[in-house]
């Protein structure tokens, strides 16, 4: 049963393989974006000690985090997924005993084990060369923010899939995808952390799925959730993984009618 | 002077080669291997003003490559080309508006506009004068049934009339030459007839000079009195297509029916030298021989005289019979390179 | 002189023909359009939003203050709007390439590079548009200055200059694919997500950097330059005098890039 999902898996990472150049050019612009914050927030930072209670050294690593954040689940699979559903191809996919959603999941996993492959080496590269960073201050917090970045592309998963299947109502993926991209940015705390926006805005991005992404395994990393608080940032975030899972199954069900009903 | 000259054209492509997997692409990004491939070997050819020239070999023989240098897309490898006094790859645009040109497979039209408008601005493209535009859009409109699906996106049509608006795209400006490369790829019997006919007549009435490649031998019946053949990027024979039968069709079968069996015609026959004889059944006689060495009246002579003939026909070599063959090499062409029309 | 200055007007006036026709294809996807445009406008809104957070807590950033920031930060967006809604095509010359569609393109008498420019129309341009030229309004009126009539005319030309240099840095980077023949060609990504750097002024940076982002691919001359002009930044005015160079520098080398590619092209077996 779960045999096929798997082999998809592979398949994916099999042609993320071949496509590795494009990859990891791709990746580039992850690469300046983050280059440039880093230059950013030096100047930033070169006249003050601390901001909305963040060092330069925390800032260094939670640009790192949200570096590595951006390059899994990158362009590619997003883009996979909704061209799915633009040229149609989704129409094939229902004729196979198949679950979307679980296809799509287990494809993107493929994807993500080279691209978190890819990236493991880069930070490990960043660590060593820039021996500035700091890394989680204990084997058992290292575990927690392993296990937490793991769920976060859970989420990251949840949110892309069921924007794609916006595009049953378009025929671009692109607008979706930047909307997407734009929202996620600025809620998951990937432009800026969630410390430094006005409390009303903090507050609203922690009743949502996005801070999930970047803000909580960033949070685990920077040892800012320490004992207690580190089960609750883990367990939010898995409360937020199921319930978009449903939800997205949910959307599925009325935008699937458009090609049943209406043709595509 | 012709209108086109060709001397000497060649085209070499360099393809890279890649050792498969991840091995091979590194090495291919630090040290990268070409192999040289000749698509158009030193050929010559003169076409002049009004010929309809038939361009024809197997597939990857060189066909649309010539095509392509021909209409300056392609900058040749060594050699020369004028069409009409120009080189096209040097003055492109300047060749561009004398020349109308249709690939078959992909096509010339804007994806997402209304053929009417394509055509529209294929006009202020051209610089056509109103007058103009309007006589030869209302003959093409006519002569290709463009009105159902005039109003239409390329995107939306079917291939039959995406090829008719291609065509009529092709012959909006009047050019002096059009290139058609496989015009009828795909097409229906009746859609076929209908852009032969069309052709046919431009080039009657207007003079146009029409080089056609195609895979379909009733193009080549239908249009052309020339025929040039390539293969492996070098012309193999090039003359009349009259003459090419006359010469190299010299295979005929005769049939016979008879009225009663008669075992020993079959034995007889066989004794007349460079003739193959098969029974089909008692009263059914084949006999296959050279025109060059006996004529069919001496072959129904003979049978004539031992047998009771109720019918016969002759069957004569098509010309897709004759071309098969030279694609295959057992027919010789080499002696009559460079015929000319 | 006259015969050029005709090619002109008449390159213009298919220009202009040939996107009318274009702009009425994209009008017929109506929830595209406001989808794309909707969303350009979003994530600049958004990163308008992160200079905000980030400015109500420091005054100056290396004595640039938040709407100078916010000048360059919207010249980038503005000239990025202008690109992608006139000039989108840049974007598909690989796929014009790689496909053997140059073909066609090669067979008309009307420019290469005007037919290219006008293959696409990217709607969302008018998102990037409308956002940032708001930006760049509220930006000159927060901050103090006099106004001449010779500066506004050199903030115009600033203006197009930068037009110019984005959209031959987008056409001479797509260019690529002349060489580059495999369909995921990421150079143009790469290339354009180095503009990333010129959201900022250019002193922030480290050298190797702000070598990269004002001289070998020159972005800084879009925003940070003529900034420096527009806030008479100390030291930085007479640097906007090459803007118009930068501009016509980088135009004649997409040019020229366009042209050692036609040259070499090889259109594709079927
Ligand atoms: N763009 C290209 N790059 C590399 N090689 C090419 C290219 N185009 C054609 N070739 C090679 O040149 C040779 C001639 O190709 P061409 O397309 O001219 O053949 P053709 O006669 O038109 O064949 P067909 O009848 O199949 O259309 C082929 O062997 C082909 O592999
Ligand atoms: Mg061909």
């Amino acid at each position: 049963m779960k045999a096929k999902y798997l082999s998809l898996a592979s398949r994916s990472m099999q042609n993320s393989l071949a496509y590795r150049v494009s990859f990891i050019v791709n990746m580039s612009a992850s690469v300046f974006y983050i280059l440039a914050m880093f230059f950013l927030w030096r100047a930033i930072y070169a006249h003050r000690t601390s901001l909305a209670g963040y060092s330069w050294n925390d800032m260094k690593a939670y640009l790192l985090v949200s570096f590595l954040s951006s390059t899994m689940l990158s362009w590619y699979s997003e883009s996979r997924m909704s061209s799915r559903i633009l040229d149609g191809s989704v129409a094939m996919e229902l004729l196979k005993p198949i679950d979307f959603q679980a296809a799509r999941l287990a494809e993107t996993a493929g994807t993500t084990v080279f691209e978190g492959g890819v990236s493991a080496v880069l930070v490990t590269i960043v660590l060593i060369v820039y021996a500035g960073v700091m890394t989680p201050h204990s084997p058992a917090a290292w575990i927690a923010f392993i296990l937490s970045f793991a769920v976060s592309v859970l989420i990251k998963f949840g949110v892309v899939y069921i924007s794609s299947l916006f595009c049953f109502w378009t025929s671009s993926g692109f607008g979706v995808a930047w909307a997407r991209a734009a929202i996620t940015n600025l809620l998951s705390g990937a432009l800026i952390p969630l410390a430094f926006f006005p409390p009303w805005l903090r507050a609203t991005a922690y009743f949502l799925p996005f801070q999930g992404i970047v803000n909580a395994p960033a949070s685990i990393y920077l040892g800012q959730a320490t004992g207690a608080a580190v089960w609750g940032t883990l367990l939010v975030q898995v409360f937020w993984c199921v319930v978009l899972w449903f939800l997205g199954r949910f959307v599925w069900r009325f935008a699937v009618r458009k090609v049943t009903i209406f043709g595509g | 002077m012709s209108l086109i000259e060709v001397r000497a054209l060649t085209k070499t492509y360099r393809q890279a080669v890649r050792q498969p997997g991840l091995r091979g692409a590194f090495r291919h990004l630090v040290h990268q291997r070409y192999t040289e491939r000749v698509a158009v070997d030193h050929i010559d050819m003169s076409i002049e003003r009004g010929e309809t020239v038939a361009y024809v070999g197997p597939n990857g023989a060189g066909k649309s490559t010539t095509i392509k240098m021909l209409t300056g897309i392609l900058v040749p490898t060594s050699g020369e080309i004028t069409v009409d006094g120009i080189v096209p790859h040097k003055r492109r645009m300047e060749n561009a508006r004398r020349i109308g040109v249709v690939f078959g497979q992909r096509t010339q039209l804007w994806w997402d506009i209304p053929v009417i408008e394509t055509l529209s601005l294929l006009r202020d493209i051209h610089e056509m004068p109103a007058q103009e535009y309007r006589k030869n859009l209302d003959f093409l409109t006519e002569l290709l049934g463009l009105d159902e699906f005039m109003h239409l996106t390329a995107r939306r049509i079917s291939l039959g009339q995406r090829m008719r608006a291609d065509l009529a795209a092709a012959f909006l400006h009047s050019p002096a030459i059009v290139y058609l490369d496989e015009p009828t790829i795909g097409l229906d019997i009746a859609v076929k007839e209908r852009i032969r006919g069309f052709i046919k007549q431009v080039n009657r009435e207007l003079g146009t000079t029409v080089m056609l490649t195609t895979h379909d031998l009733g193009d080549i019946q239908d249009l052309c009195r020339r025929i040039v053949i390539i293969d492996h990027g070098r012309i193999i024979f090039d003359g009349a297509l009259a003459e090419m039968t006359d010469a190299f069709a010299r295979e005929r079968v005769l049939h016979f029916q008879l009225r009663t069996p008669c075992p020993t015609a079959e034995q007889e026959l066989q004794r007349i030298p460079n003739v193959t004889v098969s029974g089909l059944s008692d009263t059914e006689l084949s006999v296959r021989f050279d025109r060059a060495f006996i004529s069919a009246r001496d072959i129904t002579g003979a049978i004539m005289q031992i047998a009771d003939v109720s019918d016969f026909r002759i069957d004569e070599p098509s010309i897709d019979h004759v071309i098969k063959r030279v694609y295959d090499g057992t027919l010789n062409l080499a002696v009559r390179k460079g015929g000319g029309a | 002189m006259r015969l050029i200055l005709r090619a002109w007007r008449r390159n213009a006036y298919l220009y202009r023909r040939i996107m009318g026709q274009n702009l009425r294809a994209a009008l017929e996807y109506q929830s595209d359009f406001l989808l794309s445009v909707g969303s350009a406008m979003l994530t600049q809104v958004l990163g308008l939003v992160f200079l905000g957070v980030v400015f109500s807590r420091i005054p100056t950033i290396n004595g640039w203050g938040f709407w100078q920031i916010v000048f360059i930060y919207a010249s980038i967006f503005l000239t990025e709007g202008f690109a992608s809604l006139f000039f989108e095509g840049t974007w598909r010359i690989g796929y014009f390439v790689n496909h053997g569609e140059l073909d066609r393109i090669l067979l008309r008498p009307l420019s290469p590079a005007v037919q290219l420019l006008s293959s696409a129309i990217g709607m969302n341009g008018i998102g990037n548009l409308l956002v940032g030229g708001v930006m760049i309004g509220e930006s000159l009126t927060h901050v103090h200055m006099v106004w001449t009539p010779g500066k506004i005319l050199f903030s115009v030309i600033l203006l197009l200059s930068g037009i110019v240099i984005r959209t031959s840095i987008n056409f001479a980077s797509n260019c690529s694919a002349f060489w580059v023949k495999n369909a995921g060609n990421a150079v143009p990504f790469m290339v354009h997500s180095i503009s990333e750097f010129a959201k900022y002024p250019l002193t922030i940076y480290a050298p190797a950097l702000q070598a990269l982002v004002g001289i070998v691919v020159p972005y800084a001359f879009i925003g940070y330059v003529p900034a420096g002009y527009v806030f008479s930044t100390s030291g930085m005015a007479w640097i906007a005098v090459l803007c118009p160079l930068v501009a016509l520098y980088c135009a004649a080398v997409a040019g020229l890039i366009l042209r050692t590619g036609l040259r070499q092209y090889e259109s594709t077996g079927n």
